[in-house]
């Protein structure tokens, strides 16, 4: 297997698992999981197999492949990675192999939801290794799409109204992006979709930039869970069964924020610098606002979901200072988040597959009922309050230092609002996991050997980042460049 | 054994046997203990090689960890006077703590789960106090916070010691924010974090160069929010008092080596750039005496022996304070080892007692036999005569230290302040002596919390408890004597700060300590004394001491009622403001839709008349037009 297949691989294999899966009469229920969790565990050898190949002290693009799609518009397939790319497809496969393993126990229509599921992790494989920007939106839409039935089928609490509102606030951010997107093409000189043809294209049309780029710097927002466009994210997050919510926050959001990495602060540098200002300062808002209103919410996952809109306001924060700590802040703060709340709906699933509940306040004492499990989601908490040990301690370190090198106030208000992460996750803790117990619960299991595993994994990669933070970042900086 | 497997040793061991004490060991509760008990031998045993094997330079065990900024920064440890002191604090009161808890914890259903987490505890203040840069110390300060958190939150099911749990990692974390922002100012304006060239640059006559006096000064009041929240300095302390709903051994370990003296080790470690701000320097001054002030007002009037404690940890906290704030980096690091000593003895001395009687009430504890337990008494009694100040143990000569520092003519408020403290501390602390030693069943002491005992035989304290009572009881008579503070000097290079006062100028000072133990004996150890107190007379002031001044209540209907406000406004604005814009949008293009298909009802009539209006109006138009 040569170099320049390898990403192909990475993303054909998911498509096996679809195709595999619709083959599978639906009453082989344990084949069709086993082979999901099978592709899924291919899918985490290759990317780490990736990530070992990238070799950093090179840079750039690496494990390339371009062969030509629709000649007339000048659409290629043309897949490869940078160090941004390594770090999101191994994050991508470790949260699709996670999802398949606490799904584990889902009965209901098994054979739809892991085909959709295995499509959904394709179009984000190809959106994380695309260069080709037809191909990159192609993908995402992929990606967003089995969302709606995913949530309307399989999800809780008001499902059809979250997928459908999911489903419309993502498709006003493709209306906006597709207009932009074209826009580009054309004015590029219409004749490649090349992401590197493109920036090297319109370098010399700043006016132009600035223009398109609200556009589409919005487009990717949306998804991103961009305040004030991140109304979707939360009930999305509530609605939708664990796995999906996993992929949902764990990667699905990284799309956005990738996109606007790729798409909009790559090819238009002179939009970004002019609108960095105006996108930080929204950016901080969501930052302190999701945090806020986390402080009031009483189911878990909504917490939880405004979290992420607190979260991923670090992330665009971070890739507005549009330098190279901030960027690189926001990238590992894309991976870190990403699978902290991976952990963190897989763990709330383990208690909500059980009990149906997932109202804080009729918990207390989880840590005496389910030791192991209150403390996934213990850690996960920790994790997002940024306690150092845990890889989002860098990303918030980086992304706080450049932001305060840039805008000292934005700054200031970005490290506050770590004083009310901590306020709404001990919330959480004291009242569900702390106190004394719900004698209700008193019978709840534990997680057993094989629910651990899955998660065990995800604690482990948010330690062995917390604690080798370089390991992570010469990657990442191997494509932003030198200081 | 070269330094660097010393510190390999003190620093892994304690991780290592964390980790396997909470994910393998952590249901089979005598090896997670044996585990973390045997790291706590190997880092006392390296902490104090390390202490005694000292070179006169500094010395640096590091390696490349992360890059910031094109800066590296290295993960390890620096050897030098502060680091070495503090580190062997650290590893003899831990190791105390480990073994004292092996009686006191005994038949905890999750004796596992403590000595993990003492073990947590342990690498993070010793990772901490060895940082060689500034970076890796608030990794280990917010590590020493999330360890506090899990060990005053030990025992989960009491609602009471979760708020304080979560009381003390908010409170410290806000102090926190601040001393991020210094620190992220500090890197931004001096491109480095590093002890050693911070020290030195401004240790250097002048301010370094390219920061101007306002910058310092804005680092170093950042700086010091950090070192007021977790050394509980006003108006942040209101967390010590509470954080005694954990397990006593744990109250032991924070209020004296570790979680509180972190605050003060940050002040002492970067005195030099405190040194430069000089307006820092004076609102500390401020800031210590009003906390060595009005918690040991709130001391007096307590009947918890540990909320005495408590209050008296804050106090002395604030003594350190006043000590490195007039300039004597040897008088604050001086008190912070002698405090250690004793406080830590008269925690693991409360414990004993609550132990055996089931309360916390000092009351109680004295009129069910409290002076029957010896070893118990005999370490409440060391450690009180230290804290009050009695010559010649520890707490006397380090105390001295302090107040001699106060002796510049501009400091004559802090001074006075300082003995009216010293006083209070001495009335306070006798008092807590008295109630227990001399009981009085007739008296007017009141019981609030009468006592349960639960062991029905009458035997004295566990070895494993009375053993670390003794050692520090020893420690805390002898820790203070001339030739230690000379030695103590030495090692942080700054001998040129001790004074040897002459029996002259320490007239006063004892003077003081007498009267208060007077009053304290006339209120409470006297044959007929009413027990009851002397702010008995005063009932105003007796409130406002017991409700601590009502400063809680004061966040209570400020800070706190703020924060829910802003929360349910913007949950509000979510709900009603976002969601309802949302779904007000859908509706409207619903009701649009409904409202355009209304017209298409297929009925001719209708369609006809709709064509002829069109037709006519558009032919209108172009007649007009």
């Amino acid at each position: 297997m040569g170099d320049n297949a390898i990403l192909t691989v990475l993303l054909m294999a998911p498509l096996v698992a679809m195709l595999g899966t619709l083959v599978i009469p639906a009453q082989h229920a344990r084949a069709i999981k086993v082979l999901n969790a099978v592709v899924a565990l291919v899918t985490l050898v290759v990317a780490l197999v990736v990530w070992a190949r990238y070799d950093t002290a090179v840079g750039g693009w690496q494990m390339t492949f371009d062969v030509p799609w629709v000649e007339g518009l000048g659409i290629h397939y043309s897949v490869g990675v940078d160090g941004i790319g390594v770090v999101l497809v191994l994050l991508n496969a470790i949260v699709f192999l996670t999802g398949v393993l606490s799904m584990w126990t889902l009965t209901l229509r098994v054979k739809e939801y892991f085909a959709l599921m295995a499509l959904l992790v394709c179009g984000v494989f190809g959106v994380f290794i695309s260069r080709d920007l037809f191909v990159f939106f192609f993908l995402y839409e992929v990606a967003v799409l089995p969302m709606y039935p995913l949530i309307a089928i399989w999800g809780s609490t008001r499902k059809e109204y979250s997928a459908m509102k999911l489903t419309l606030y993502l498709m006003v951010g493709s209306a906006l992006l597709f207009p932009g997107l074209i826009a580009l093409f054309v004015k590029a000189g219409g004749t490649s979709w090349d992401l590197d043809t493109l920036a090297a294209a319109l370098a010399d049309k700043p006016g132009f930039q600035v223009f398109v780029y609200p556009f589409i710097y919005v487009g990717f927002g949306i998804l991103a869970g961009m305040w004030p466009f991140h109304g979707w994210s939360p009930t999305g997050h509530v609605a939708a069964p664990t796995a999906v919510s996993m992929l949902h926050a764990g990667v699905l959001m990284k799309l956005g924020a990738f996109g606007i990495l790729r798409v909009a602060i790559g090819v238009l540098p002179a939009g970004a610098s002019f609108w960095a200002p105006t996108f930080a300062v929204l950016a901080t808002i969501g930052i302190v606002y999701g945090a806020f209103v986390a402080l009031k919410q009483t189911d878990f996952k909504y917490v939880i979901g405004f979290s992420s809109v607190s979260h991923m306001g670090i992330v665009l924060l971070g890739l507005n200072t549009l330098g190279r700590d901030g960027m690189s802040g926001a990238v590992f703060q894309m991976f870190a988040h990403g699978v902290m709340t991976a952990l963190f709906f897989s763990a709330v699933g383990f208690i909500y597959e059980q009990t149906h509940d997932r109202d804080i306040r009729n918990f207390g004492g989880l840590s005496k009922q389910v030791p192991i499990a209150a403390a996934f989601f213990l850690v996960a908490s920790l994790c997002g309050m940024g306690v150092p040990g845990f890889a989002s301690f860098w990303a918030e370190l980086l992304v706080f230092v450049a932001a305060f090198g840039r805008w000292p106030i934005l700054g200031i208000f970005a490290i506050a609002a770590l004083v009310i992460t901590a306020l709404y996750a001990l919330r959480v803790i004291g009242t569900a996991l702390l106190g004394p117990s719900n004698p209700r619960w008193d019978g709840l299991k534990d997680a057993s050997p094989w629910a651990i595993v899955p998660r065990a994994t995800l604690i482990l990669v948010l330690v062995l980042f917390g604690f080798f933070p370089n390991w992570f970042l010469d990657v990442v900086h191997a494509s932003l460049g030198s200081p | 054994m070269t330094h660097t497997h010393l510190v390999l040793g003190a620093l892994l061991a304690p991780l290592l046997t964390f980790a396997l004490a909470l994910i393998v060991f952590r249901k089979r509760h005598l090896v997670a203990a044996a585990l973390v008990i045997g790291a706590g031998l190997v880092t006392l045993v390296s902490t104090l090689w390390l202490l005694l094997d000292h070179g006169t330079a500094p010395e640096l065990i590091t390696a490349r960890w992360f890059s910031i900024g094109g800066i590296d920064i290295a993960f390890g440890a620096l050897l030098d006077g502060r680091t070495l002191l503090m580190g062997a604090i650290v590893g003899v009161i831990t190791f105390a703590v480990l073994v004292y808890s092996l009686g006191y914890m005994k038949d905890d259903p999750a004796k596992g789960r403590f000595f993990a987490s003492l073990a947590l505890f342990e690498w993070a203040m010793l990772s901490f106090a060895y940082a060689p840069n500034l970076l890796q110390g608030f990794i280990f300060w917010e590590l020493v916070g999330l360890a506090s958190f899990l060990l005053i939150g030990f025992w989960y099911h009491k609602p009471s010691a979760v708020a304080a749990a979560k009381k003390a990692f908010i409170m410290t974390r806000i102090g926190d924010v601040g001393m991020f922002i210094g620190l992220i100012m500090l890197f931004a304006a001096t491109g480095t974090l590093d002890i050693v060239t911070l020290t030195d640059r401004f240790a250097a006559p002048g301010l370094p160069a390219g920061l101007s006096p306002g910058a310092v000064e804005l680092i170093a009041g950042l700086l010091f929010l950090g070192v007021m929240g977790k050394s509980a300095q006003f108006p942040l302390h209101t967390w010590l008092p509470d954080a005694m709903e954990g397990p006593t051994p744990v109250s032991a370990l924070l209020h004296s080596a570790t979680m509180v003296a972190a605050g003060v080790f940050l002040f002492a470690r970067f005195h030099e750039v405190f040194l430069d701000a000089p307006t820092v320097m004076g609102a500390a001054l401020v800031i210590g005496t009003i906390t060595a002030l009005i918690a040991s007002t709130m001391a007096v009037v307590q009947s918890d022996l540990k909320k005495i404690l408590a209050y008296s940890s804050i106090s002395q906290l604030g003594f350190m304070i006043v000590g490195l704030a007039a300039g004597s980096l040897f008088a604050g690091l001086f008190h912070l080892t002698t405090h250690a000593i004793f406080k830590a003895l008269l925690f693991l001395s409360a414990g004993a007692f609550i132990h055996h009687f089931g309360t916390n009430d000092v009351v109680a504890i004295g009129r069910g036999g409290g002076r029957k337990r010896i070893v118990a008494t005999i370490g409440l009694v060391t450690g009180g005569l230290a804290l009050a100040g009695v010559p010649i143990l520890s707490g006397f000569w380090s105390k001295e230290a302090i107040l001699s520092a106060l002796h510049e003519p501009g400091y004559r408020v802090f001074l006075i302040a300082a003995y009216i403290a010293a006083f209070l501390t001495a009335y306070y602390t006798f008092r807590m002596i008295f109630l227990v030693v001399l009981p009085r069943a007739d008296s007017g002491a009141v019981i609030v919390e009468p006592m349960h005992p639960h062991h029905g035989a009458d035997h004295g304290e566990p070895r494993s408890m009375a053993g670390p009572i003794l050692v520090l009881a020893a420690l805390a008579a002898v820790a203070g004597l001339p030739w230690i503070g000379d030695a103590l000097g030495d090692l942080i290079g700054k001998g040129d700060q001790v004074h040897h006062a002459s029996l002259v100028e320490m007239i006063l000072p004892i003077g003081i300590v007498f009267a208060g133990i007077g009053l304290a004996w006339l209120d409470f150890g006297a044959k007929r004394a009413p027990q009851r107190g002397i702010l008995a007379w005063l009932p105003s002031a007796q409130r406002l001491f017991e409700n601590g001044w009502y400063i809680d209540s004061l966040y209570q209907k400020t800070v706190v009622a703020l924060t829910d406000t802003v929360a349910r406004a913007l949950h509000f604005t979510e709900t009603r403001g976002f969601d309802g814009a949302g779904d007000g949008v859908a509706a409207g293009v619903m009701a649009t839709g409904r409202g355009a298909a209304r017209t298409h009802t297929g009925r001719l009539p209708i369609f006809i008349g709709t064509a002829v209006v069109v037709v006519a109006a558009f032919s209108l138009f172009l007649a007009l037009g």
